[in-house]
Order: C-alpha cells, then structure tokens, then sequence
C-alpha cells in the first residue's frame, strides 16, 4: 500500500460536501421558518420554504448517490462497527477524546483508505444516516407532499405531529454538525482532517512511500 | 310595464319572444333599467278578504299575499319563526344548548345582547316571568316580520282564535310585565292585533322599518305592516294612531298601482334596514337608524357598501386618505344580499348537487310556478357563530370557493390546500373592519339609565357623535367548524358580556331583578335612582357612579349586589359570570390588494392569529370566563386590560413559524447548547494543554 491513495476519494468528498452544504442551508432556512420574525435572512417566509424545499431535495438525491456509490464501491464496512473488538475500540477512542487528547497522546487509531473511521466515528455515522436522516426525510418529505398524499400526511399525525417531529430532528442534526465540525479539528493537526475532505489527504504534501 | 325574464315559465316560449321584442323596441333599454321583477297587480286586502280601499282596516298579508302565495310554507321558516318551530328541550340538548334557552334562535335563545330571556310555557311563579311574548313583538318584533311568533301562542294556537286562551294568569304568550310597577299583567290581543307576515317590508323598495318600528314598539300590531307601507304613499298616517289609503295609489279596479308598491325581490336596502349599514355606493354610514342601531354594525362593525373607504364623508374614518378601495368588494361588484343568501328552492340559483350520488350538477329542478307559490324563505346562510337559528339548515350558501377560484389565484400562496382548509377566506380577506363595534355589555352593572354598561371597540367618542374618530379594529381569531365539520380559523369580533347567575334556578338572572337590586324604583322624570347602598360602595364622594366606577374591583362590592339580589329577589349565592362572544365577520371583505398576504403575519411568534384583543377596560378576578357556552380560559388579565387569548382554542392547530411544542424546544436547545458547550471546554482544554506542553 501507498500513502498516495488518498484517505477520501474524489466521490466520498463531494458527496460530502454537498450533504454538507444542504445540511447547513437546511438548518438555516428551517430556522428561517421556525423563526420567521427573527432570522429572515432570505426574505420571505413563502421564499425559505422554496429554497428548504429545494435543498431538501437536493440532500435526498445526494443520499442516494452516496448510499449507491458505497454499496457499489463496497465502502459501506466502512460505516459498520467490528462486532469482535468494538467496545474496546469506543473506550479507548472515547478516553482519548476525553484525556488523552490533552495530553497529546497519539490517536488510537490510524486512519487511512481502508479504515477511514474510528469506532466512535463508525456508530455516529451509522446511527445519523440510518436513524436521523431518514427520520428526517420522511417527515420531511411527508410535510412537503401533503396535497399529494393527504392519507399518509394524515396517518402520520398531520402537521400537528410532523411539525414537532420535524423540529426536533432539525436541533439534533445542529447539534451533530457543531460537535462535527469541532472534532474536524481533533486531527493529527488541527485542520488536518479538512484538508483530508477537501484535498483527499490529511498531510499537507503526500509523497509516494515504498511500501514496508 | 316591467318584465323580468327569469320569471316567467321557460316552456311557454312567451320568454324568448318577449326578449327579442324588447331588443328591438326604441327605448326598451329603459324598461330593463327598472325594478327587477314583474308583479301581477294585486288588491291588498283585509282579514275579511275584502279591499281595503273600502273597508279601511288593516292590511292582512295572509289574505293578500297569501292568495297566490303559500302563507303557511313561506311563514313556517326560520325568519318569521327564529327558532319557535325548534323549540324542543331534546333537540336543543342534543345540540349542546344550556337549559336555560327554549330556542335556538332569538326568540328563546339567552343572550348577552341583551340580557332577556323567554319566558317558557308553564311557568307557575311570576318571578320567573321575564320576557313574554308580546314583550317579545314589541322589542324584537320590529325586525322579525311576524306570522309565527305575532300569530300563534307558544302552545301553537292561533291568536284571537276562540281557542287561543291562556293557561293560567302568567301564561306567557298573553301577559307582560310591566314596566313601572313590575307586575305582570295581561295582555289585550284584542287591542294589539296580531302582525302578520310583513311581506312588504323586504319585497317593497319603499318599506318604512321606523315607522313599522313605532307600531310594534306601542304594542300596536295590527297595523305594523300598514306602517310599513308608510313612505309608499299607498297609505297614509290618520293622525290617530292608525292610517287611511291614498285612492291615489289605487287603479279603477281596486288594484294598487304596480309602480307604488313597486314588488321586487328584496334589494339590497331593504336587508339593510335590519341587518347592517348595506348600500351599492354611499358616502354617508349611517348605523343608527330610528334609534336602534343596526344589528351587524353592533356586533362586528358590518358595512356592506360599494363606495371607497376614502369617499366617505360621514362619519370620520382615520386614515381614509390611504383607503382607495371600497368598504367591500362584492358589494363594489354589485352583489345584492340574495347572490348569496337566495332561497333554496329558486330554480336560477338553487345550488343543484346531489353529494350522495356524486353528482356536481344535478338536471332536475323545480318548476317556476311552483317556485312562485312556495318559496323557500329558509334563505341559503353560512354557519358562524353565534348565529343557530335553522341549525339544521346550516351550509346552504355557495361558499366563497363555489364562485372564485381560489387555487388559481393564490400563485403565490405555499400549499394551498392545507391554507384553504385551515383558515375561512375571510380570515385573510378581512384584515381588519374599519368601523366601530360593541365591545362589551355589562348587565351586571346598571347604570343610570336602568341599562347595562356597554363600551365599544374602534371609535374614540361617542357612536352618536359625527365628530367622533373611528379607528376601526382588528379581528380576533377563532376556530369554527366549516361545511364538512372540520375547524377553520375565522376573524371575528368579541363581544364580553359580565352578567349574574342564579344557581339555585340554573339560569342568568333577570334584567328586571337586577334592576330591582340596584335601583329604588322607577321616578317618572327623574329615572333611575340608584340604592344608596350601591352608591356609596360604587359612587365617588359626589354620590355619583360614573364609567369607571361601575366596575367590580373588590370582593366586597361583588358580595354586596349578591346580598341585593338576596334580599330585593331571593336570589341566594347569585354568581358573576363572564361570557366572552365571537360575532363571525363576514362582510366588510377586501380584495386581494387588502388582503393579508405576508407569511409572517401569522407564521411568526407574534402571529395575528393570537392577536390579544381587548375585551373591555376591566373585568373581575376570580371570575369565571365562558366561551361557547363552556367554560374556557380564554381571558388574560396579565396586562393592563384583560384581553383574549385563544391559545386553548387554537390548540388543535400547528402554525409554523407561531406554534411550540415546548418539551421539544427544551430538548432541542438542550441538544445544541450541550454540543456548543462541549466544544467550547474541549476546544479551550486542548489550547491550555498545547500551551503548557
């Protein structure tokens, strides 16, 4: 194996960044909705709800994209937490984020093409894109088709329901992309792992390294 | 001569044939410009059947007009009957009405406005005795056209008929209280007279509700619907209470000239004088008329007019400048009352459906002829509130989607569906009424005048002064249930009424035992004088009780009219009561230039929909609040003026932008400010430690 292959490939990272982009302008046009009087950055209530809409499409087709792009380039593993050695993993991934992170304890675990996220890293992702995305989604998406599908609007509580629920989902995904955002600097350096996504390497030069 | 097409029989061909003569007639565009509908000439006669024009007595609308006309089936309909062919405790039970009302409409339905209620058959004590029936003609009858209620007893029998007697001395249909010595006493039919059916004062453009008002408010009701005919110049006043016939008016026949009684369909003006300031282009507002103002002025402000706001020259409305736009624009396009409000059974606008064959149009209707004998005066209405007369013939107008098309003029409007079903046109169409309107009735309070104590919303001064600056007013919100039984949110006026209860009879307290509470008595010329108990716990220190001292602001005063009531009335733990009422706005309708377009004015946290309107300058703790007939928690007196809130009955609503699920608030911010938090202290941790290493 060579270094040169990169941590991210090209498909990974802009499927990442659009999901990035959509998620934040998902946020801020939902506030924009959720508190039309004190964050109107995008003018109108009806114009928020257009671009919300238009993002929120934008992020399922993305989804998709991406949940085609690992299954086909068989890069799912690397969402799935081993089964043998995955308790141990967390606890020690979890005791460098809380101690040994401090005191510049080396990661405990190396990332690179094969293995790109640590235990912990593994069951968030695994829970945001199979739990709370797809929550997300469907309530979503049964709000924006209620003239479309009234019955199945309806069925699922209305808008008396599906409003909250919605809500909800909204503060918890700003809550995973703060707490995101800041672990992006818990690299090997601190704007290592963006560089990493944006570049495909976390070293600012990557020569190729013969292999041991 | 004057023709109306659409009455005649479409199969005689007459039509056709009468519309191309007319077409080719010089001058024929002037016989279409006049009155809208042909009438037979007809001899007006009296209860003898006899021409009145001989015989000089009163005009019997049931030998008249009842010749051709089905008396009997037009009469049997809620506007000669308000509710007294739906007197039944079953029904009204059934329709969530409290015992105490023996109607669902204004004749036995208790309301705030104004504090009376019918007495029932069968009462055995005089102190239940309040409003009886004559009572009833003279006060309401002016506006309720007879027949019905002025023809038969409460028992159905019909008056001055040989079996028309009364059951007892308090039998309600043939006694009155009277108004100086508080006594009931009997009442003469034989004197009054009954009024029949006054047809004329919705069918004749020239009909007089002042001086049929004169004739029911003096208890003469035989000659109302002559009275009615007063500025028609067919009758004349004698000077002598009663009237005489102008020959003038009359043809060789004996038929009464068809241009003088000038029959029609009702135009919009002859509504108008009972129901609310209505006119197709007028510059002058004139709510008040013969002393009464008009009823949909009182309660939500009501001018149906075709003028512009800015044209008005009487009275004062602020801000008109700014106002191009007429006071409503179906009556700017010329609607008249029956585009909307038609009767059922008139072929040209019978709404022709059958839902439960799934047919939008259904190609059977009724015959003309048969129309013209019986048509049906249970006119097509909506269903707000607080209105339920005919409450089984609810929903029988077009709604506003059976005419406009709603969904291709609204482009800019964000699920369409889901606003159209929450919210009743109005409640965008409507923003806010630019006339006065009653706020609140207090008959818990008299004042001086032995009446209630009544302040009104959207004018600074008084109603009667033409100097006084109307601001107008904006609407509360409230749910009301649309033609499918599904809640949408409506605008509407509040009016607040703070009224005594008596438990022990489960019913509000009489207006005549809270006057016997409050006053000494009655002093010819001098009025009411209060009891000096009431002034000196209510009055200033010159003895006298003025606005803002006819109020309930401590436990005491309450507890002292309680003892009054007491001792005055036998009324024992008699409680206060506040009653809050919606007044549904349907008129007064802008267009769409008006209406409410910004999301934000309801999807916002400080949403139009929670608007805290006024309900009066003050009201009491500890009060209990009604809405609906049901206790609700539906006034906030946090600020300094209690005002509505309608947050419980907004509940089943989730208005983004405006609507909190407040554990999911809690939970969220939570969420996000544990993320912020641990990142802050993690991020400064590792500074620290990078600093010290």
């Amino acid at each position: 194996m060579t270094t040169s292959e990169p941590l991210y490939s090209l498909h990974e990272r802009v499927w990442h960044w659009i999901q990035a982009a959509a998620l934040v302008l998902l946020v801020l046009t939902g506030f924009a909705l959720h508190y039309p009087d004190r964050f109107g950055i995008f003018g109108s209530m009806a114009r928020a709800l257009s671009w919300h809409t238009w993002i929120g499409a934008t992020l399922i087709a993305n989804a998709f994209l991406g949940l085609f792009y690992h299954f086909t380039a068989e890069k799912y593993h690397h969402f799935l937490p081993r089964m043998d050695d995955f308790t141990v993993g967390a606890v020690r991934q979890a005791h460098f984020y809380l101690y040994g992170i401090f005191k510049g304890e080396p990661h405990p675990f190396e990332t690179d093409a094969r293995q790109k996220l640590n235990p912990l890293q593994r069951v968030t992702y695994l829970s945001l894109l199979n739990i709370l995305l797809p929550y997300q989604i469907i309530t979503g998406v049964l709000m924006w088709g209620v003239t479309r599908w009234p019955g199945a609007f309806e069925a699922m509580g209305g808008l008396k329901l599906l409003g909250p629920a919605h809500t909800l989902g909204s503060y918890l995904f700003l809550a995973f992309l703060i707490g995101h955002i800041y672990l992006a600097t818990t690299g090997k350096t601190t704007l290592g792992l963006l560089r990493a996504m944006i570049t495909g390497y976390e070293e600012p030069s990557h020569p190729a390294q013969p292999e041991e | 001569m004057v023709i109306d097409f659409r009455h005649l029989p479409s199969r005689s061909g007459l039509r056709l044939a009468l519309g191309l003569l007319l077409t080719v007639i010089p001058g024929s565009a002037q016989v279409l410009a006049a009155p809208r509908m042909a009438h037979p000439t007809i001899i007006l006669k009296g209860e003898d059947g006899k021409n009145v024009l001989t015989t000089h007595k009163p005009i019997s609308t049931r030998k008249t007009c009842g010749e051709c006309h089905d008396y009997e089936f037009i009469t049997n309909s809620f506007h000669f009957q308000q509710g007294k062919a739906e007197m039944d405790p079953a029904f009204l039970k059934g329709h969530g009405f409290a015992s105490f009302n023996t109607s669902p409409g204004m004749f036995g339905k208790f309301s705030i406005l104004p504090n009376r209620q019918l007495t029932p058959a069968g009462v055995a004590d005089a102190a239940d005795v309040d409003l009886t029936q004559p009572e009833w003609l003279m006060k309401c009858g002016v506006c309720h056209t007879g027949a019905g209620i002025s023809e038969f007893d409460l028992r159905g029998r019909k008056l001055l008929s040989t079996e028309a007697k009364p059951a007892g001395s308090l039998d309600p249909s043939y006694t009155i209280r009277d108004r100086v010595t508080g006594q009931v006493v009997p009442w003469d039919w034989q004197k009054s007279g009954i009024a029949e059916a006054d047809c004329f004062l919705c069918h004749t453009p020239k009909s007089s509700r002042g001086d049929r008002r004169e004739r029911m408010a003096a208890g003469d009701f035989r000659w109302a619907n002559n009275a009615t005919l007063a500025q028609s110049d067919i009758v004349l006043k004698d000077g002598k209470g009663g009237f005489t016939y102008n020959p003038k008016a009359f043809n060789p026949d004996g038929t009464v000239k068809a241009l003088m009684l000038n029959l029609s369909d009702p135009p919009l003006e002859t509504c108008a004088q009972c129901h609310g300031f209505s006119a197709r282009n007028a510059s002058m507002i004139q709510p008040i008329q013969h002393a009464d103002i008009l009823r949909g002025a009182e309660k939500a402000g009501w001018v149906y007019n075709g003028s512009k706001i800015s044209e008005t020259v009487s009275p004062k409305i602020l801000g008109k400048e700014t106002m191009d736009y007429p006071w409503d624009v179906h009556a700017a396009k010329g609607l008249s009352c029956i585009d909307c409000h038609f009767s059922p059974n008139n072929p040209g606008r019978k709404i022709q459906t059958d839902p439960e064959k799934h047919l939008n149009y259904k190609p059977v209707s009724e015959d003309i002829g048969e129309y013209l004998k019986r048509p049906d005066h249970n006119f097509a209405r909506g269903r707000i509130p607080p209105e339920t007369v005919n409450i089984t013939r609810h929903n029988t107008m077009r709604g506003c989607a059976e005419c406009h098309d709603a969904e291709q003029t609204h482009l800019f409007l964000p699920y369409k569906t889901q606003h159209f079903k929450a919210l009743a046109c109005q409640a965008c169409h409507i923003p806010e009424i630019h006339f006065w309107a009653y706020r609140s009735d207090e008959w818990a309070f008299l004042m001086d005048s032995g009446g209630s104590k009544i302040t009104f919303r959207g004018i600074k001064g008084d109603i009667v002064d033409p100097d006084a600056e109307i601001s107008g007013y904006k609407p509360a919100y409230v749910p009301t249930p649309a033609k499918d039984g599904h809640l949408e949110i409506r605008p509407t006026n509040l009016i607040t009424g703070l009224y005594w209860f008596d438990p022990a009879k489960a019913r509000p307290v009489f207006t005549w035992q809270i006057q016997k509470a409050f006053f000494l008595d009655r002093r010819p010329g001098v009025g009411w004088e209060f009891r000096p108990e009431i002034v000196k716990a209510f009055g200033d220190k010159d003895g006298i009780i003025d606005f803002p001292q006819a109020r309930f602001d401590t436990p005491e005063k309450i507890a002292l009219v309680q003892r009054m009531l007491q001792e005055q009335c036998g009324i024992k733990n008699a409680q206060l009561r506040i009653e809050v009422v919606p007044w549904a706005m349907s008129h007064g309708t802008m267009g769409k230039k008006q209406a409410i377009r910004d999301c934000a004015a309801c999807h916002s946290r400080h949403s139009i929909l929670n608007r805290p309107v006024d309900l009066d300058d003050f009201l009491p703790e500890g009060v209990p609040a009604y809405y609906g007939g049901k206790l609700a928690n539906v006034v906030d007196r946090s600020g300094k003026e209690p005002v509505f809130d309608n947050r419980p009955l907004l509940r089943s609503f989730y208005i983004i932008g405006n609507s909190r699920v407040a554990w999911i608030e809690v939970l969220g911010w939570l969420a996000v400010a544990g993320a912020l938090l641990f990142c802050i202290i993690h991020g400064l941790i590792r500074i620290l430690g990078a600093r010290k290493s």
